[in-house]
């Protein structure tokens, strides 16, 4: 008999057990992770970039998680997915193809490159998976209904860096110098096509070959030109010999460097003290708000550096993601790509951008979406431009 | 226009005595042993990195550094004839090409590998300093690089000149068969001519570090510049590399600043066909 009792408290102990547990269990089940593609060049020329996306990708699944991942979906967690496209066109798309075949995703994130991303953006249109990217090219923007850019685009730079080009003097006279391939005969066709209506004289463009052994003939022109403004359009090494020369030279002349390679911590480690004072332009600055500079201190709390440009995006563009998923109550891709269409935010790591708002446009563009003009100062940088969005004032060498 | 003009020609005699250092050692190899270097640019590039770990590991100043890359560079020639360039002498042109542009892929992938294809800077006290006298600037570290890529190449004159083997080398650049039958080992010549060829790659990889960034590619940038150098200054004649080398660097800079910035190189290569017109042998003919 009570050796029948304890097996009856037994039983009814674990049934007990069970009836309580049940509720968690079966919210477990209900909430499936939810899949996000991450698409970045970890190895190839673009792989010092492409590693440091992946980390502030990693880190942007984990704050949402740890802040309770999707609330609508039961609290389903995030799980990032990551492919290296090794910045190569081709590898791009047969990776995407890949990616988005081989596992059930919700929505892809990618790549740094613009030629990279013009790729996989094509493929995730075909498949119907929204893509969301930093990528600045404004061919982005044309034809595409899943593709959403959140941040400034190619023709804003252009424009912001003339504008910039007015704080340094009432009449800036510039010099614009670049490598004469693709990347550099657009960008600087663009800055001399929009260089009148900015009220901006352009008194040098030339165009150079990409690896010289030495930028003191080029700037010897610069000189010459009587410019006191210069915008480089160049690869990291030009850009090092240019400005190392421009000190040499003794030239007073302001020098705007644009972005990419020129806003990335390496940049200054490479450049040192010479780095100090000149201009440039990004999507994103790790002092364009609050919750920017909390993430700033995290980041470099686990890296060591600060958090740049394409990387403190990734990790808003994680949360609008999230915001997307929120608002369709649902992982499927083409009900997160209508919210996403239908996004309006102004508050949270989803609207963490300058001017902290973020709704899409038909074309997939942010309607508020704006470059900030960026200057080094004292080994950090730091956005000067426009008004608005000015942490510092602009220092003048 | 005066003024523009005198700075270009000084900007570019400065970086042609680089490009002099790169070349010296090619037509060296070539006057001596007969065959093409097509490595010379990846030996800059070692010695470039050997300058920069030396920098950053021990807080070496890159012109200090010297008195380690050449030697290394040196035993590193010794040992390319050696093992290498030795087996290939006897047979025809063929294999001795491939060997040195096999040797210059091999070494080029390896330092993308281990290296990365990152940049690397070094910041010495003088490297963004320049001396300034009228309207004209001079940059300290090009200048340190040119006065001594030019004490180095009167060392090495002096050397062919005066000495034994230097005369020894001179006869096997000459005539390589009545050479031997004077009883000149050659193969002792020709590892010296190797040596001392791949001492003055690392000799311009040093003086460069303190201007120029570091990356595995690098070499192929001077490289170019050094051949052009070699056939302009007549193939194996030291004094006319050397010379070509200055006249190249100043023809790139006036290019530069009178024709364009991305057409230097036509001026220089405009430069080497009137020349080969003229003088087919080139201009120490």
């Amino acid at each position: 008999m009570r050796q029948q009792r304890r097996k009856f408290l037994k039983h009814a102990g674990q049934a007990a057990a069970a009836a309580l547990a049940a509720p968690y269990v079966m919210r477990g089940y209900a909430a499936d992770t939810i899949n996000i593609g991450g698409l970045y060049p970890s190895t190839g020329s673009m792989a010092q970039i492409g590693q440091a996306c992946v980390v502030a990708a990693k880190m942007a699944v984990e704050m949402v998680n740890n802040a309770g991942g999707v609330k609508a979906l039961g609290g389903a967690k995030l799980n990032l997915i990551l492919s290296d496209v090794q910045s190569d066109t081709t590898v791009t798309r047969t990776e995407t193809d890949r990616l988005i075949s081989g596992n059930k995703l919700t929505a892809v994130h990618g790549c740094y490159a613009s030629a990279l991303t013009l790729i996989a953006s094509e493929v995730c249109e075909r498949a119907k998976v929204p893509i969301i990217t930093g990528s600045s090219s404004d061919q982005l923007n044309k034809g595409r209904h899943f593709t959403f850019t959140p941040f400034a685009r190619a023709s804003q730079f252009a424009k912001a860096q003339l504008q910039m080009s007015k704080l340094v003097g009432d009449k800036p006279k510039v010099a614009v110098v670049f490598e004469n391939t693709a990347f550099g005969t657009s960008t600087s066709n663009g800055l001399k096509e929009l260089a009148p209506g900015e009220g901006v004289e352009i008194v040098m463009f030339e165009p150079y070959s990409a690896g010289f052994t030495d930028a003191g003939p080029l700037i010897n022109k610069v000189k010459a030109s009587g410019a006191n403004m210069l915008f480089s359009v160049s690869y990291l090494n030009d850009l090092i010999l240019i400005v190392r020369t421009v000190k040499q030279v003794g030239l007073n002349i302001a020098i705007n460097g644009g972005s990419g390679g020129f806003v990335i911590p390496d940049f200054y480690k490479n450049v040192g003290k010479a780095a100090e004072g000149l201009l440039g332009v990004a999507h994103w600055n790790h002092d364009v708000s609050d919750l920017a500079q909390k993430l700033n201190d995290e980041y470099k709390k686990r890296t060591g550096e600060f958090i740049f440009e394409y990387a403190g995006g990734l990790v808003a563009q994680t949360f609008m993601l999230k915001e997307a998923m929120e608002r369709a109550k649902s992982a499927d891709p083409v009900k997160v790509r209508d919210a996403l269409a239908a996004l309006d935010v102004s508050s949270g790591y989803a609207a963490m951008a300058p001017g902290g708002k973020v709704k899409f446009g038909p074309d997939g563009k942010n309607v508020y979406g704006h470059p900030v003009g960026v200057q080094w100062q004292n080994g950090d940088l730091v956005s000067v431009f426009p008004k608005e969005d000015a942490r510092k004032p602009l220092m003048k060498s | 226009m005066l003024e523009t003009v005198t700075q270009a020609v000084i900007n570019g005699l400065l970086i042609g005595g680089i490009y002099a250092l790169v070349s010296i050692g090619v037509t060296l190899i070539f006057g001596v042993v007969k065959i093409v270097n097509f490595a010379q640019g990846e030996f800059v590039m070692i010695g470039m990195y050997i300058t920069f770990f030396l920098a950053t590991q021990l807080g070496m100043d890159p012109i200090v550094s010297l008195v380690v890359s050449m030697p290394v560079l040196f035993v590193i020639g010794l040992g390319v004839q050696h093992f290498l360039i030795r087996r290939v002498l006897g047979l025809n042109d063929l294999p001795q090409i491939f060997l040195t542009f096999a040797l210059s892929l091999l070494i080029l992938n390896v330092a993308l590998m281990v290296l990365t294809p990152n940049y690397r800077t070094l910041h010495t006290s003088y490297s963004d300093a320049a001396l300034h006298f009228g309207g004209f600037y001079v940059p300290v570290a090009k200048l340190i690089a040119f006065g001594v890529a030019m004490l180095l190449s009167a060392i090495l004159w002096v050397f062919l000149h005066t000495t034994d083997l230097g005369r020894a080398m001179r006869a096997a650049s000459q005539n390589r068969d009545v050479a031997q039958l004077m009883g000149i080992n050659p193969h002792r010549v020709f590892a010296v001519a190797l040596g001392i060829a791949l001492a003055l790659a690392g000799a311009a990889g040093s003086l460069l570090m303190p201007f120029y960034p570091a990356y595995p590619m690098v070499g192929q940038v001077f490289v170019l510049m050094a051949f052009v150098a070699v056939v302009l200054g007549t193939l194996g004649n030291v004094m006319g590399a050397l010379v070509a080398s200055l006249l190249m660097g100043i023809a790139e800079s006036l290019g530069i600043q009178f024709i364009g910035a991305d057409s230097g190189l036509i001026v220089v290569f405009l430069l080497l066909l009137i020349t080969l017109a003229v003088k087919p042998s080139g201009l120490a003919a």
